[in-house]
């Protein structure tokens, strides 16, 4: 499996706080990786860091198959994501990458399929072909039916997994999940997780998650326990 | 007080932060334009009855002869093409001695003039032939007090005459069809008369026209205000909930917060009011600028507009967050959107069919009538305007092709009623000044522009007076083709009656004189012009005109206000999901233009379209009155409407750094 996303070295300070104190992170292909951790250790500092949400201060994010800016040519085929401007972050995050976040992503006026199409519209596909592409996804969700919903009349599992629709929608490389089961409940809990990690998978996109549980990062074929803005410890699961 | 509400509001209150010191500035701020121009519209509205009662002396009621103690003729002449209201007053010798006309100690003495301060610095300026020789001669005028007048600015003479005077003779106060209101003659023992002058008349009913207007954008911007702090409450909600406060509680110091932030600025606003009653009273309608004392409410009404609108505040925040309080999680959803019924559209076509027949059988209307119908439409359009904003969304989103309209679509028929709000100040002016400003209302009609008329007894008379008035106007200088008019000649100022026209050519100082110089010709009548004639059409036309103008303009800037108000409550309100779709990847800009389109389509659709039936409204009548069109009123229509849509565009853009703050970093749990 080749690596399609990676950190190296990334720092970041707020203030006199050092959320991130160098990390080295890679993420392979069609991999699942948990980043655990106590509360405050930088954990949504190091999603938010290669997601290009956030500037560290220190160390490079590369990404696969991006153009290099001028003068910072690291590698064939690669580009350095730490460094671009808010516009071109803008825009990769919108094509490359997927998000599920923890509960309020949806927007409530809109019918569950048309939250789900509005990336893909954002892409310049055109309105009927993009709800045509987004309803694909709502059958491997267990979503079938709920097109017509708006997140309002959705249960908070049901929005999850719409979320997750709308996050792969794009067919991103890497899809960013930071507590995304925070608001839900034990079994919700579990189906979601369930789901998001087999239909990713199956989509082809590799999967970064940050959570406290370690029900649910025994999903992921990797957990990274971050302590402190440091790696404390890493384990590999072997999935079936 | 053992209540803990109280102190851990004003604790909460203070501790809100910057953020939450300037949502409590704006909200303070709206209250306080909703005050200040709520207790203008009061005042404008007394003021105006006020005014108006003061002119009620000058127009004579009849009294049994044997009860008279005087004789009255009050009549109009005009100068600089303004209305000067002369009152003659002649006391009968064998009477008992007639009380003081208002404004004056004591009834005046033949050959007395006293006038008003206006009129005393017209005196001075104009030269005598153009207006003091009108007047007997006098050394010194009297001065006239308030008591008598409307306005600071109103032209008001009071000459005493000796009984046996043709100004107060039995033909000075011969009635014709253009002297309605304008000249009377009667026999008084006292002034308590109750008929306002024509040119005060019509005041207060027209500015309550533009008041049933005003109303409801202003109560719009109040409870927009009230909305402004809820995505901060909400926040609160949620950790006091966690801290163990019951609902109610949490209402309580919702309802507490508000009604403190709301009664300070409509104080404020109030103050405003109160400080600027001198600015205010210099602002002229119809006769003038006001006495200060005629705009001031007083305490009572003071009050009540602050309650009113501190009350409308504390509602409109408490309603937004009973909505979140009962909801579990504590958070707003709204699971079903709000459908509007097509009953709403079947309403509407009959209350416009009803009030087409009513207005459709011919016959003056009375103001009360007007006001209801009014009234009617109005309430008419609030039931229909966010059903078209409904439909509008639906129409719109099964169209949309790019992210920003649909976005917009959608949450047109999300909240159709919201949407309906922040336009129906525009849309519902946008009607008013549609209609008025096309229709030319009682503009139109036969003009003698340049004639000065002078009526006779009989036709023998006319040709003697005509001879006097050559020579008369020569003297004065004025170089004028006098004619005399027979009872089949229509085509003059007298139309059918006995008299002499005297065609005067070279602007209105030249009418002037003529008018002063031929005043002795008219039997103890003026002579008088086109303005004359015109008088009442034209007041009416007038006080129209302003009251729309300034009903549109003051919709703009409250529909302005309450557009911008609602887009930066619904930034804050929104800034979670906002801010997640802004870290995932969607341009600000999408966001941005659906916010804006949110807005515009409604406004294009609505306020277009009624600014339009209002204008079609107006031609048809026109038509049928086989008058043309003002196009001049329709270019300033299409000016101000689109100056007004761009204010709204300006308001609402307003909130784009609030929402690129709200949105950065990844933070999105702070207020
Ligand atoms: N915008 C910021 N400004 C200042 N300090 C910040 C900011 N964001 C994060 N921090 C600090 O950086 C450290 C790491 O924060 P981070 O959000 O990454 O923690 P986390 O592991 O995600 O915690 P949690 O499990 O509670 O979400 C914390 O000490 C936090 O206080
Ligand atoms: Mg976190």
């Amino acid at each position: 499996m080749s690596t399609v996303l990676a950190g190296y070295g990334l720092v970041k300070k707020y203030g006199s706080t050092t959320a991130l104190a160098g990390v080295d992170v890679e993420v392979r292909e069609r991999d699942s990786l948990a980043i655990m951790g106590p509360s405050g250790s930088g954990k949504s500092t190091l999603l938010h860091t290669l997601a290009g949400i956030i500037r560290p201060d220190g160390g490079q994010v590369l990404l696969r198959g991006e153009r290099s800016e001028m003068g910072v040519p690291p590698a064939e085929g690669w580009g350095r994501i730490d460094r671009l401007g808010e516009n071109r972050l803008s825009a990769l995050r919108r094509k490359r990458f997927g998000f599920v976040f923890q509960f309020g992503q949806l927007l409530p006026e809109l019918p569950a399929e048309e939250n789900v199409a509005l990336p893909l519209m954002l892409e310049g596909v055109p309105r009927g072909k993009a709800v045509e592409r987004a309803r694909r996804w709502f059958a491997p969700l267990g979503l079938e039916g709920l097109e017509g919903r708006r997140p309002g009349q959705l249960s908070g599992g049901q929005a999850q997994r719409v979320a997750i629709a709308r996050a792969l929608a794009v067919e991103p490389d890497v899809v960013f999940a930071d507590e995304p089961t925070g608001a839900l409940d034990q079994n919700t809990s579990a189906e979601v997780i369930r789901l998001l990690t087999s239909v990713t998978r199956a989509s082809g996109a590799a999967l970064v998650m940050v959570t406290h549980d370690a029900d649910v990062a025994a999903h992921c074929d990797r957990v990274l326990h971050v302590r402190d803005g440091r790696i404390s410890n890493y384990s590999q699961y072997t999935v079936a | 007080m053992r209540s803990p509400v109280l102190p851990l509001t004003w604790h909460l209150t203070r501790s809100a932060g910057r953020r939450g010191l300037q949502s409590h500035l704006l909200a303070a701020g709206a209250a306080a334009v909703g005050s200040f121009l709520l207790l203008v519209m009061v005042a404008v509205s007394l003021g105006a009855g006020t005014r108006a009662d003061h002119t009620t002396w000058r127009t004579p009621d009849a009294v049994p002869a044997k009860d008279a103690t005087a004789v009255q003729v009050t009549t109009t002449t005009y100068v600089r093409q303004e209305p000067v209201t002369v009152v003659n007053l002649a006391q009968r010798p064998d009477r008992e001695q007639t009380p003081a006309p208002p404004g004056l100690s004591g009834f005046p003495k033949p050959g007395q003039v006293y006038v008003s301060p206006a009129l005393a610095e017209l005196l001075h300026k104009l030269p005598a032939g153009q207006l003091a020789d009108r007047f007997p001669k006098t050394k010194t005028y009297g001065t006239l007090g308030a008591a008598a007048l409307a306005s600071p600015d109103e032209l008001v003479a009071v000459v005493g005459r000796a009984p046996g005077d043709a100004a107060v003779a039995k033909t000075a106060g011969e009635q014709n069809y253009y002297d309605d209101g304008l000249t009377k003659r009667a026999p008084v023992s006292g002034f308590a008369d109750t008929k306002a002058s024509v040119f005060t008349g019509a005041d207060q009913g027209t500015v309550l026209l533009g008041v049933v207007l005003l109303v409801m954008p202003v109560v719009v911007l109040a409870s927009a205000a009230g909305r402004l702090g809820a995505a901060r409450r909400e926040q609160r909600l949620a950790a006091l909930r966690l801290a163990g406060a019951t609902p109610r509680q949490i209402l309580a110091m919702t309802a507490a917060e508000s009604a403190g932030v709301g009664a300070a600025g409509a104080l404020a606003g109030a103050l405003a009011y109160t400080a600027l009653l001198p600015a205010l009273a210099a602002l002229p309608y119809g006769v003038g600028g006001w006495y200060t004392g005629q705009l001031w409410v007083g305490l009572p009404w003071l009050a009540a507009v602050v309650a009113a609108v501190t009350a409308l505040i504390t509602v409109s925040a408490v309603t937004m967050l009973r909505k979140v309080a009962t909801s579990p999680l504590g958070v707003a959803q709204q699971a079903d959107p709000r459908r509007t019924r097509a009953i709403r559209l079947l309403l509407f076509v009959a209350v416009l069919l009803y009030i087409w027949a009513t207005t459709g059988q011919g016959g003056q209307l009375k103001t009360q009538q007007l006001l209801a119908l009014l009234g009617l439409f109005y309430g008419a359009f609030w039931l229909f305007g966010p059903w078209v904003v409904d439909r509008l969304g639906r129409i719109v989103g099964r169209r949309a092709k790019r992210p920003a309209t649909l976005l917009a679509a959608r949450r047109l028929s999300d909240d159709p009623r919201g949407a309906w709000r922040t336009v129906s100040g525009l849309v519902l002016a946008g009607f008013v000044a549609g209609f008025f400003s096309v229709s030319s209302l009682g503009s139109e009609g036969p003009s003698h522009e340049g004639q000065v008329a002078v009526i006779t007894a009989n036709a023998a008379d006319a040709r003697h007076t005509a001879a006097e008035a050559r020579t008369a106007l020569h003297r004065a200088g004025v170089t004028a083709t006098v004619s005399v008019t027979s009872e089949d000649d229509f085509d003059s100022l007298l139309s059918g009656v006995d008299g002499v026209i005297a065609d005067v050519p070279g602007g209105q100082e030249r009418i002037d004189t003529a008018v002063t110089a031929l005043t002795p010709l008219g039997s103890g009548r003026y002579p008088f012009t086109q303005a004359y004639v015109s008088a009442p059409d034209d007041t009416i036309t007038a006080r129209v005109a302003t009251v729309s103008t300034a009903t549109l303009v003051l919709s703009f800037l409250v529909a302005a206000a309450s557009a911008g108000l609602t887009a930066a409550a619904n930034v804050l309100d929104r800034r979670r999901v906002y801010g997640l779709l802004r870290l995932a990847g969607t341009p600000l800009e999408v966001l941005d233009r659906a916010r804006v389109r949110e807005t515009v389509i409604p406004l294009a659709v609505l306020a277009g379209g009624t600014t339009a039936m209002g204008a079609f409204g107006a031609m048809q009548l026109n038509k049928a009155a086989g008058t043309t069109i003002n196009t001049s009123g329709a270019v300033e229509l299409v000016i101000c409407l689109a100056v007004g849509a761009l204010a709204m565009l300006a308001a609402i853009t307003a909130s784009r750094p609030l929402l690129r703050k709200v949105t950065a970093g990844p933070a999105q749990t702070a207020d």
